[in-house]
């Protein structure tokens, strides 16, 4: 009689609790994106967050290649300047770097934070992307160039045809890597008033004295966006791999 | 086809090639032999531009490649070249390897490219191969694609440099018989090999290189059977014997029997006079090791093993510091003797040394010793 009893408190309270905790987790949800719209919040920090990167991947793919560039040139003043760039920019935090443009450069301009972020993370991914396409150019295998050149395929030919495409299944990987480090970068946008994922996230956690839910929620978007960087440099099975 | 005049070219202060002079005709195969070290390859590498000579000229179809106005790339699309590293396009299938240069530089519609590539493919036996990888291949079908590519280009000469000194021994000669094919053709060839059978048979003409230069060219026959000159003298005896010097009480007897066995490989010896070689060599090594030296001073033993082509005998000559002892004199009289008792006379001694020395007389059909001022010296014929 008394285990029966016992029994049947503990399945009642088992009940409750579970109740509690569905009817916890829906009014998280609902305070937390559905009150005031907040889901629409979410979604542009998502926008943002994704022009910042997409942007400052772009420009920095571009300054790369000239850095790159620049380092092979064969002029020394442009391979010192190179060098020089990719050691400073490299070495300074992206933090500082977003507030001295934004705080010190371009200031008066009154130009848009976003832009400001853009340009930063577009001069700090340069130097780190630059480094990536210097290694997967030295990786290529020498002679495989020169019996191009044999086969009598121009400088740029053989750059083309031989170190081009070989380099790129070197720094794939790398690059990719890259692409995902620096979606994490940009949520310290948030510190020159961009309102990017990260930041409306903790302004949602601290609206509704909540915060678990929404950080969580957060935390799965940017894996969710590590997830489609990895799907996009993997896309197709490549048959074209390096080999040796 | 191609004339060289006074080239010259060296590295820093090292000169590599002085005032050399060669003129190669059309459907010549050349083979370019010589010492390590005396710019066979570096010669090569001037013909089509890889490297720049310093000085001189270089004509190919009367065309002067050392003039800053020339299109190289155009003078190379005629030029093929093997690498001693295969250097195939890692990336890309075999087939692609080998149409690659026909489509994008001579223009060739990709369809008539890829039936020619076939054609080639075939001939080298390697058409099932046309979809693999270069990784996905051995060394020898690396090597023969890579022939195959330089060929796809329909080229009026190919430069093969050391072709398959990067092989495995067991691949060298697939790679080689395709070469020989080739050659068959008429296509004009110009090989840097250290195959000397292979250059003695396939080559029409041979140019040893040696001082900075062309040292001695003429037919195989005149390179290998009688060279004029001093050090194409040196090195065609140096290429029909082997030597090693024993220099230490605990020498390496495997690594002497293998160098042998190499040698004796080369030159198609049969495997028991190998087996008696390496008998003697031993069985003598040991008996001088322990008699003649007193097991402090460094011992200093010279063999040279040397392969008569005409008797079809291993001459083994030992020579060695230290003290003379004549350790045929007396057995030369008991192996004369029933072969039996001897055997037992002086396996009854206990003295193993001295079984040795008489394995060695019997086996040997001509043992000689000779001792001049303090070197000894034996002469062992198998």
């Amino acid at each position: 009689m008394f285990s029966n009893d016992r029994f049947e408190v503990i399945s009642q309270v088992n009940k409750w609790s579970v109740m509690d905790f569905f009817k916890a987790i829906s009014e998280s949800f609902y305070n937390n994106l559905i009150a005031g719209n907040s889901y629409l919040l979410i979604f542009s920090g998502v926008k943002i967050t994704l022009i910042i990167t997409i942007s400052g991947l772009i420009i920095g793919t571009v300054l790369g290649a000239l850095l790159c560039a620049m380092h092979y040139s064969g002029n020394k003043l442009l391979k010192f300047i190179s060098k020089a760039y990719i050691v400073i920019v490299r070495g300074t935090p992206i933090l500082l770097l977003l507030m001295l443009l934004f705080y010190v450069v371009f200031a008066r301009s009154r130009m848009d934070a976003i832009y400001v972020a853009v340009i930063a993370f577009g001069l700090n991914s340069a130097s780190h992307i630059a480094e990536i396409m210097k290694a997967a150019l030295e990786a290529v295998d020498p002679g495989q160039i020169m019996a191009a050149r044999t086969l009598g395929f121009t400088k740029y030919g053989a750059f083309y045809h031989i170190t081009l495409p070989q380099a790129g299944e070197y720094a794939r990987p790398v690059y990719q890597n890259a692409v995902i480090n620096l979606i994490q970068w940009t949520s310290v946008v948030g510190y020159i008033t961009i309102a990017d994922l990260t930041r409306v996230i903790n302004s949602i956690g601290a609206r509704t004295a909540d915060p678990f839910f929404v950080i969580f929620l957060g935390i799965l978007i940017y894996l969710m966006l590590a997830y489609i960087t990895y799907l996009i440099f993997n896309m197709a099975d490549r048959k074209k791999r390096v080999r040796r | 086809m191609i004339k060289v005049e006074n080239l010259s070219k060296s590295f820093g202060s090292l000169k590599v090639l002085e005032n050399v002079n060669v003129e190669i005709k059309k459907g010549e195969c050349v083979a370019i032999i010589g010492p390590s070290g005396t710019g066979k390859s570096v010669f090569l590498y001037c013909l089509n531009g890889l490297e720049k000579n310093d000085g001189g000229n270089i004509y190919i179809n009367g065309t002067n490649i050392s003039d800053k106005n020339t299109d190289i790339n155009k003078i190379r699309e005629k030029m093929g070249m093997v690498y001693q590293n295969f250097n195939l396009f890692s990336h890309l299938t075999v087939l692609e390897n080998i149409i690659l240069a026909p489509v994008k530089i001579r223009k060739i519609p990709r369809d008539k490219a890829i039936e020619r590539a076939l054609k080639l493919l075939e001939m080298v036996c390697l058409v099932d191969k046309k979809n693999s990888y270069p990784d996905e291949l051995s060394g020898g079908q690396k090597q023969r694609i890579a022939i195959v590519r330089a060929m796809a280009m329909d080229p009026e000469v190919v430069l093969f440099d050391e072709p398959t000194s990067a092989l495995d021994p067991t691949m060298v000669g697939e790679v080689l018989a395709v070469i020989r094919n080739f050659a068959k053709l008429g296509f004009t060839m110009l090989i840097v090999t250290h195959e000397m059978n292979f250059a003695k048979e396939v080559a029409s003409r041979i140019l040893f290189m040696d001082e900075r230069g062309i040292y001695e060219s003429g037919s195989p026959d005149e390179i290998f059977n009688n060279p004029k000159k001093e050090r194409t003298k040196a090195f065609i005896r140096k290429l029909k014997t082997f030597n090693y010097n024993v220099n230490s009480y605990n020498f390496d007897l495997i690594e002497m029997n293998s160098q042998l066995e190499l040698f004796c490989f080369k030159y198609a010896i049969e495997r028991k006079k190998n087996d008696y070689a390496n008998l003697v060599l031993e069985e003598m090594i040991t008996h001088i090791l322990k008699y003649c030296y007193d097991g402090k001073r460094p011992p200093n033993i010279d063999i040279t093993v040397e392969y008569g082509d005409i008797d079809k005998k291993i001459e083994i000559e030992i020579i060695h510091d230290g003290k003379t002892i004549n350790p045929f004199e007396k057995i030369s009289f008991e192996a004369a003797g029933k072969d039996g008792e001897a055997l037992n006379a002086n396996g009854g001694d206990g003295d193993d040394d001295d079984m040795g020395i008489f394995i060695v007389s019997n086996i040997a059909t001509d043992v000689n010793f000779k001792s001049e001022n303090g070197l000894n010296k034996y002469k062992i014929k198998i």
